[in-house]
């Protein structure tokens, strides 16, 4: 029951971005990675959602190998994520985003959607009920009638989370997502990031607040130039002297 | 209230359009009131391909062109019921729009846009060149519709019928999961992506949808014009189309619309316009593109929001995690 | 059979240059602009004009139809490029140079007659010459002209390789200092003037038509996608084969089906290799 990546490498002509990386992410655990700007974290997380094929070693969720399956196949087995620079489609609403996140449920073909027959009609009220809970649950009550594009930069961050939520994920990659908020607002995410993880959730987190991963996660891999440097508790890393001289400084 | 005013504004509208043989005053009027209709017919369907999934498809014309002469020949020539005419032009410009889409709807957006405009070309050297069967240059003179619908009025109620009906299918897709996907489709392919939206598979999709209907108004635009030649389909009318809904406003239906009216009407009205044509569509395409790239439609929009006054301006996230958790609960992971 | 296929090698060489026009604007502004046929068209019309109406001598009738080529360049950048690419909308760029297309054609159209007027001589030269005919001989040398010219100024001058530095990278280009809105407007004006040249050479092969523009932006894409985006090489080979390749169907079928088969060369080419011939990069949807 966990999505990881085994032995991944990953290149972009000459240059190697990951060699032999590894990381396991099991449900309800939050999964801090961190390492330096260039150290492989995003290529990573764009090989586990799928955007990258990797060159070397494989991604599987369960026993299943997806290293070929596209972004929407691994979507459709759970994968949820959000990106570093939100995503968001600046025309619709904040619910009608949400809501985007449902795609995979409603099951209502493109003809009987046309012809409004009865069952996307059934899907679609459930889907909007479904989002907008999860809309008030992150916060955003206040702006669910809004155009995306009129939200402020903590707000957009939140509704890309609540968009991952909408998919019912079983795993969510976060890129970045304390990236631009304030101190506040980062303890606001990380209670959501703890809900997530008490509902069975597997959260990878991806993030250079190394304080807020290592308050938050249960885990943490470490990366630089690409391949992995220590992996464990919050505590093992932050003591590791390897970490220390790479990243964290003395 | 709102809902209220806007169902009465649906109301009133109909009922103008469905009267409006009788207060129109003469048969130009209505010919022209018939035209928009089958012009919407195609623009309604190239809507959701232009307006909702962002593929800019400027050759629709050979689309059009291929269910007028689909009609013609089906129930001019053969003597095939008319409609089952307009159903096998609908079907066959499906079927083209299918074969025309799968190689290039692939491609990226400047690829597309050259793919339609060199089919549309394709379309009319072909119609010129396969004389036996479209009359080459000379043209083919078309039926009219059985009865009762064989009248000025008649037949503007028919084509009336079909540009609501496809409105409503429309609108329908617009504003469910699929507009949605489509948005994001237009917007960011990398969302789509992420929330499982089959890309490439939803932009064929209504890609065909827009087939089917310009297949439509192909028969039924065949009818009004009563005779086709090949220079009854020129590339502008297929810029024209364009033109309208990029007016109108991208992820609008009702601005589309009013274009489609307004760019129809105004060179009938105003005489100056009409000698100038393309020049004036390109100009308006050019203002609304420097100025208002999102459409007139979004100017409306804006107004009426002023007019409104901005509502609460809060920009502070506070979570509710226990509804959260709920919420979560509730749903349940896969 | 010969003099089909010098007509096609010639009409593909307009072709071609219609293709490095393309790629003239391409390398600094990463569009594709659909004014790039009515550069040509506009060319092909002054000169005529400028020649049989005005009665200028022929080299001032050049230099003019490369001003008015030049010009309509910068107009391009200044009107349908600049406040456009500011914005992050992919699609903008495809409309606005759309719209300029479409009012600069009907313009043409309105002034100039829609009808095909005849280009007049450029040499005196009789009209028996056949294979021979300045007609033919005179798109070809100027397409192959301006592709060498295009190589050295990329290659040998300061600013060609500006363009270069903007083409690989415009966002570091604009870091290290270079004045990347200057050097794309200079672009236009170069792609405008390299388009002026070629309309006016090739006049006598495409009379001066108003409606030449949109089949040349049609046809010189093809041109470009077969031969590749970016590569000069590839936009000589992927005119001549085009040209040639309609000459010969057009030889044995007959005309009717011309832009069928040219499309049906894109397509093969897209379908064999998505990048063109000489294509570097792949195409990337995305």
């Amino acid at each position: 029951m966990t999505l990881a990546a085994r032995d991944i490498t990953k290149r972009f002509g000459g240059l190697t971005a990951l060699s032999k990386a590894s990381l396991e992410l099991k449900p309800g655990e939050v999964h801090g990675l961190i390492g330096p700007n260039g150290s492989g974290k995003t290529t990573l997380l764009n090989l586990l959602s799928g955007y990258y094929r990797p060159d070397g070693g494989s991604v599987t969720i369960d026993a299943t190998d997806v290293s070929a399956a596209s972004v929407q196949k691994r979507a459709h087995l759970g994968v949820a994520r959000t990106f570093q620079k939100p995503r968001l489609l600046p025309t619709l609403s904040v619910l009608d985003n949400a809501m985007l996140g449902g795609w995979r449920d409603a099951r209502a073909g493109f003809l009987s959607t046309a012809f409004s027959l009865p069952g996307a009609g059934a899907d679609e009220r459930e889907l909007r009920a479904r989002a907008e809970e999860l809309l008030h649950g992150v916060g955003l009550s206040h702006a669910i009638g809004r155009r995306a594009n009129l939200l402020e930069h903590a707000e957009q961050r939140f509704l890309e989370i609540a968009r991952g939520l909408a998919q019912r994920p079983r795993f969510i990659l976060l890129d970045e997502p304390a990236g631009g908020l304030t101190p506040a607002e980062i303890g606001h995410l990380g209670a959501v990031i703890g809900v997530m993880r008490q509902s069975g959730i597997g959260v990878l987190l991806v993030e250079h607040h190394t304080d807020f991963v290592f308050r938050i996660s249960d885990r943490v891999t470490t990366l630089d130039v690409g391949a992995v440097i220590k992996h464990g508790s919050p505590d093992e890393v932050r003591r590791d002297p390897e970490v220390i001289r790479v990243y964290l400084g003395a | 209230m709102k809902a209220d005013s806007r169902a009465f504004a649906l109301v009133a509208v109909v009922i103008a359009l469905a009267t409006l043989p009788w207060w129109a005053g003469d048969l130009y009027k209505l010919h022209v009131a018939a035209l928009i209709c089958a012009y919407w017919v195609l623009i309604g369907g190239l809507n959701l391909v232009v307006g909702y999934s962002g593929q800019l498809s400027i050759g629709h014309v050979g689309l059009l062109a291929i269910g007028a002469y689909c009609f013609a020949i089906l129930a001019g020539t053969h003597g095939v019921h008319p409609a089952l005419a307009v159903a096998a032009a609908g079907g066959l410009c499906a079927l083209c729009g299918f074969l025309l889409g799968l190689p290039s709807l692939r491609l990226p957006g400047f690829y597309f846009a050259m793919a339609t405009l060199a089919f549309a070309l394709i379309v009319s050297e072909l119609t010129l060149a396969q004389g036996g069967l479209t009359g080459g240059g000379v043209g083919l003179s078309v039926p009219g519709f059985p009865r009762p619908f064989d009248t000025p009025q008649g037949s503007y109620w028919l084509i009336l019928a079909t540009a609501a009906l496809v409105t409503w299918l429309t609108w329908n897709v617009a504003r469910s999961t699929w507009g949605r996907g489509l948005v994001a489709v237009r917007d960011s392919v990398v969302t789509a992506q992420a929330v499982g939206v089959p890309v490439f598979r939803a932009k064929l999709t209504v890609f065909v949808f827009s087939g089917f209907t310009a297949g439509v108004a192909g028969a039924l635009f065949a009818v009004l014009q009563s005779y086709i030649t090949p220079d009854t389909f020129v590339f502008d009318l297929g810029l024209f189309f364009f033109v309208c809904i990029i007016i109108g406003g991208r992820g609008h239906i009702v601005g589309p619309a009013i274009g489609t009216v307004v760019l129809t009407a105004l060179p009938e009205m105003v005489a100056p316009l009409a000698k100038l044509g393309n020049f004036f569509y390109g100009l308006l395409l050019l203002a609304v593109v420097l100025l208002v790239p999102e459409g007139i439609g979004r100017v409306f929009e804006l107004l009426i929001e002023r007019y409104r006054g901005r509502r609460g301006e809060s920009h502070v996230v506070k979570p509710d995690l226990e509804r959260l958790a709920r919420a979560i609960e509730a749903s349940g992971a896969k | 059979m010969l003099v089909a296929l010098i007509t096609g090698l010639a009409t593909g060489a307009l072709y071609a240059a219609a293709a490095l026009t393309y790629n003239v604007m391409f390398s600094t502004s990463k569009v594709l602009s659909v004014t790039t046929g009515h550069i040509s068209m506009l060319g092909g019309i002054f000169g005529a004009w400028f020649v049989s109406t005005l009665g200028w001598p022929i080299p001032l009738a050049l230099l003019g139809s490369v001003a008015v080529g030049g010009a309509f360049g910068l107009v391009t950048d200044f009107v349908a490029i600049r406040r456009v690419l500011a914005r992050s909308d992919e699609h903008l760029w495809l409309l606005s140079t759309l719209a300029l297309a479409t009012m600069v054609q009907q313009a043409a159209g309105l002034w100039w007659g829609t009808e095909p007027r005849p280009f007049p001589r450029l040499i005196p030269q009789d009209f028996s010459a056949g294979m021979g005919d300045q007609k033919y001989w005179l798109p070809i040398l100027v397409a192959i002209l301006l592709a060498v010219a295009l190589e050295l100024f990329y290659r040998r001058t300061l600013y060609g390789k500006l363009f270069v530095a903007m083409s690989e990278d415009a966002f570091a280009a604009r870091a290290r200092g270079i004045p990347t809105g200057r050097i794309r407007a200079m672009s236009y004006v170069i792609a405008g003037a390299m388009g002026g040249l070629a309309g006016f050479a090739a006049g006598q092969l495409t009379f001066a038509y108003f409606a030449l523009g949109l089949t040349l932006t049609l046809n010189g894409f093809i041109a470009l996608a077969v031969g590749g985006l970016g590569s000069n090489v590839g936009a000589l080979v992927g005119g001549a084969a085009l040209g040639i390749l309609s000459a010969i169907a057009t030889y044995f079928v007959g005309g009717e089906y011309q832009q069928t088969i040219s499309v049906g060369l894109l397509m093969v080419v897209l379908l064999v290799r998505p990048a063109g011939l000489f294509g570097s990069q792949s195409v990337r949807p995305v």
